[in-house]
């Protein structure tokens, strides 16, 4: 096999997620990193029905369902109560964006700050997939969701989480997607390796049905994504040393990822607003490309080893 | 409101403990499936023998010199030749170039390096022997291909050649540099290890005819090549010398410039090779061409190789006559411009009237060869004074076949092995002896719209690299490294073969493909998204409408 991608399974099939659900293949691939030494909180999400209903379940580690707004604070007692048996079990938060990003940041939040030792990650669909394609504030500016039609479609850029997160400090964040096994693989593993605090994943998810596209392109959805750097791949240590781990070979248009999904029609028909979109890209990608830059200036200074 | 204080205070829950596996038979989702379905990768398909290519390249990948050398010579005897001399019609048609717009891999320097680094291997002996007898005529590539091939099916073959040593064109015509006697000569060794006997010096025709054959062999496969030189047709024929001989006298080690200054007329291969031998052997050399570089017959890469020695070509310029003057020879040429194509499609060099005399010490003719039929009986001849022969070689006497530049005229060295290796499965089905030969390639063709270049490296292309100056007959260029090979392997896409990548393995997203050194899918749970399709870099599996399979 041409991957290093471990060939274990945690996962059984059978599972309910779509045709070509990119949050099912997620779990899947940062399971086989994870192996079964492990535990899974889900907040309500499109998750929550796809490890399958009541009496059985796909996941091949102890999956424990609980309410939309809790999944970092359910975890955190979770691993509590693993640490009083004298567990090293590992325990992850594993939540939608909705999950993430609107309703559950403030439990999210509180456990960053207080810097748990547990691993929160979200996979990204950037909707309320489960509920019907409602918008979320992980959907991108100018997207269509039932919410926010073609005629109105979502005015607000996407949330910065990368930045909420780097903002308090967690020993390690960082963005992946399936499209890039091998970095989402690595990524799980340096995850695991700082164990002793709040670790942070943030996986862009396809979800076909919700960003209406046919099932089989959802790798390539993923793909172009990292290529147009509308998802750029990067990880983020104690917040403050940034690290670019895929650079794209040329700069791709951004309409190069938004046509292949119709949830983007209203982006498309608008010059104006795909420029604004556009710019918005270039202008995060040199962001962080500066952030990249510095962390390696700083690496290299005599007083740059410690930046607590 | 009651306190928790102990385990049985707790409500009931509800926990799920049996897998979804035993009930959620996702399997009833699918409306398509996705199939390992073997198709022909187009760099087969442009093959004229059809080598399995991505098949054999998986063999070198994961360590197995020995079976990817069976692969292909099961399809190609002499790797080791044409993975030097073949202009690679497989590369022209990668899948690579055309969606990626990057350089093709470079098949035929790999075929070399295989070619190589298996010489030591013996062909295999036949488990069995048929108890009949075959003769081959003429002991090119051809004779060679046929001899191989029907020894392999046990039977004992003879081949016969009028030349003292064979080879054909292997040896007497394509020059050292390019292809070094020494491998003809091992690759022959490795025949006569097989069993096969090889008789020189008999010239069908005059010491031996076809008649003579037949009454004691089973069955007869006359492939003696296009070894007649075509005259130019021109006043002082007598005062050029003919390119093939020249090759085949420095082939022999009769070394012999004419003088510094030489022309080679003609724009085939023969023209390059005389061309490029007297260049190396330090003459200044003009090709003088009737037509343009664009419409010349020679392999490209030759011509290439011709303007990277220093020769010079002359276009649109056409010798009318030769004459002798004060030890030289004056050439009196004509200069061309192109009217109307004629019937090869290349454009037609029309005369201008405008005449000048050049001068060389030495002027050689290379415009063309054709085959001698002296030898066949007028029965075998068709009504247009031409060998009458079926595609698989067969002649009108149920005994005899025939193939190769003898057929087709001045052609390639792969194409001769297939007409050879043609011929020796038509000779088998012919004696009734059912032996197994390969199956025929799919005829489906993996299209460049269908691959997905995504997981290939993007480096460039490697190939054989340029060899120090060692003389002018030493061989010009080197073998690739067995590093470099399998890097370049690395840039196939495997177009229609399942050469174990695993990428379909990763990407399905309910993980109902299993790794059994290959996928496995369970139809059981697969839900038909066509992930596995869409991402498989060769297209090696394809999506199959439900209702066009039958359930059991
Ligand atoms: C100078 C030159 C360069 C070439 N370069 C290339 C190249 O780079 N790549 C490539 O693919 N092809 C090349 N070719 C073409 C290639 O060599 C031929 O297409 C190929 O050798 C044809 O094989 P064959 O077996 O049909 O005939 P040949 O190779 O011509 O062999 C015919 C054999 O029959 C024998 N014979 C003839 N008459 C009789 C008789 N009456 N009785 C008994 N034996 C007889 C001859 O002695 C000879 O050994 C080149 C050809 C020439 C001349
Ligand atoms: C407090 C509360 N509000 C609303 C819901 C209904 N609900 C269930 S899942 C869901 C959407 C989840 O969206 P997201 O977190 O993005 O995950 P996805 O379904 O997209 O994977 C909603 C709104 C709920 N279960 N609880
Ligand atoms: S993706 Fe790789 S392993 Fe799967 S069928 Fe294609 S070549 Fe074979
Ligand atoms: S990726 Fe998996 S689920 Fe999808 S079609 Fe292929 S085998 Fe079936
Ligand atoms: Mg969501």
């Amino acid at each position: 096999m041409r991957w290093a991608v471990p060939e274990a399974e945690f996962m059984d099939p059978g599972t309910l997620g779509c045709q070509g659900c990119g949050g099912t293949l997620s779990m899947r691939l940062v399971l086989k990193e994870l192996g079964d030494d492990a535990i899974a909180v889900l907040p309500a999400c499109c998750w929550s029905i796809i490890d399958g209903p009541w009496p059985v379940h796909a996941l091949n580690i102890p999956v424990f369902h609980t309410a939309f707004e809790t999944a970092a604070v359910v975890a955190t007692g979770i691993k509590a109560a693993k640490q009083i048996k004298g567990k090293d079990t590992t325990v992850v938060a594993w939540a939608g964006d909705g999950g993430t990003f609107d309703i559950g940041l403030q439990a999210l939040s509180g456990a960053a700050e207080r810097n748990e030792d547990i691993v929160f990650i979200c996979y990204d669909n950037e909707a309320y997939m489960n509920t019907g394609i409602q918008r979320s504030s992980a959907t991108p500016l100018g997207t269509w969701t039932t919410t926010t039609p073609d005629e109105r479609p979502e005015p607000r850029p996407k949330k910065d989480i990368m930045g909420i997160m780097a903002a308090h400090r967690i020993p390690y964040a960082a963005t992946a997607t399936v499209a890039y096994p091998d970095d989402l693989s690595r990524k799980v593993r340096t995850a695991l390796a700082a164990k002793g605090g709040m670790r942070f994943l943030h996986l862009l998810s396809a979800c076909p049905p919700g960003w209406k596209m046919a099932a089989d392109d959802a790798i390539e959805a993923m793909r172009r994504a990292v290529q147009t750097n509308v998802f750029p791949l990067y990880e983020v240590r104690d917040g403050r040393e940034y690290k670019i781990t895929h650079w794209p070979e040329a700069e791709v248009d951004v309409a190069d990822y938004f046509s292949l999904q119709g949830r983007f029609a209203p982006l498309l028909a608008d010059d104006a607003l795909l420029n604004l979109v556009r710019n918005n890209v270039r202008e995060r990608w040199w962001f962080l490309v500066e952030r990249h830059q510095q962390s390696l200036r700083k690496a290299s200074s005599p007083d740059g080893a410690h930046l607590h | 409101m009651s306190t928790l204080n102990h385990v049985d205070d707790y409500p009931e829950i509800p926990v799920s403990l049996a897998s979804t596996r035993t009930i959620l038979k996702t399997g009833a989702w699918r409306s398509v499936r996705p199939v390992l379905a073997e198709r022909s990768a187009p760099c087969s398909a442009a093959c004229p023998a059809g080598v399995g290519i991505p098949a054999y390249l998986q063999d070198i990948k994961e360590g197995r010199p020995k079976e990817a050398f069976a692969a292909l010579t099961s399809r190609n005897p002499f790797p080791r030749i044409t993975g030097r001399v073949c202009p690679h019609f497989c590369e022209q048609a990668c899948n690579l170039e055309e969606k990626t717009g990057r350089d093709s891999v470079s098949i035929r320097s790999i075929e070399r390096w295989l070619g190589d680094e298996t010489a030591h291997l013996p062909h295999p002996v036949p488990s069995r022997e048929t108890g009949k007898q075959v003769a081959v005529v003429g002991s090119g590539p051809a004779g060679l291909a046929a001899a191989f091939y029907l020894r392999r099916s046990g039977h004992e073959v003879t081949v016969f050649d009028r030349r003292d040593l064979p080879g054909g064109m292997l040896r007497y015509g394509i020059p050292d540099y390019r292809l070094p006697t020494v491998i003809v000569d091992e690759e022959l060794a490795r025949l006569e290890a097989m069993g096969i006997e090889f008789r020189n010096g008999v010239a069908l025709g005059s010491d031996l005819t076809l008649d003579d054959l037949e009454a004691t062999y089973a069955a007869v496969f006359v492939a003696t090549g296009a070894g007649r030189e075509r005259t130019v047709g021109i006043e002082g024929e007598s005062l050029l010398e003919p390119g093939l001989a020249f090759l085949e006298a420095t082939g022999r080690g009769e070394v012999a410039l004419p003088g510094d200054r030489c022309a080679v007329i003609g724009g085939g291969n023969t023209a390059m090779d005389v061309a490029r031998v007297l260049r190396r052997l330090g003459a200044e050399v003009t090709v003088l061409y009737r037509r343009t570089v664009t419409e010349m017959p020679a392999i490209r890469e030759e011509y290439e190789h011709a303007v990277a020695d220093g020769v010079t070509f002359k276009w649109l310029t056409l010798p009318r006559a030769v004459k002798k003057q004060d030890g030289k020879l004056i050439v009196t040429v004509e200069d061309m411009w192109l009217g109307e194509p004629d019937e090869s499609g290349r454009r037609r060099p029309m005369p201008t009237g405008v005449s000048r005399e050049l001068r060389f010490h030495g002027v050689f003719s290379a415009t063309g060869e054709t085959a001698d039929l002296t030898p066949f009986p007028d029965r075998l001849m068709s009504s247009d004074g031409w060998l009458s022969l079926a595609e698989n070689g067969a002649t009108t006497d149920p005994l005899v076949y025939a193939g190769g530049d003898l057929a087709t005229g001045p052609a390639t060295v792969i194409e001769a092995i297939v007409a050879g290796r043609r011929a020796a499965r038509a000779i088998d089905h012919q004696l009734g002896l059912d032996r197994l030969w390969p199956e025929d390639n799919p005829i489906e063709v993996v299209g460049s719209a269908e691959v997905n270049p995504t997981y290939v490296p993007r480096h460039d292309r490697t190939a054989d690299h340029v060899a120090e100056w060692a003389g002018p007959f030493a061989e010009e260029s080197v073998t690739m490294t067995d590093a470099e090979v399998l890097y370049e392997i690395e840039r196939c896409l495997s177009c229609g073969h399942c050469n174990a990548c695993g990428t379909c393995f990763v990407f399905c997203p309910d993980g109902v493909i299993t790794w059994e050194d290959g996928p496995v899918i369970d139809y059981e749970f697969c839900k038909g998204c066509g992930i596995c399709v869409a991402e498989c870099p060769g297209h090696a599996m394809i999506l199959v409408n439900e209702r066009e399979v039958s359930h059991v």
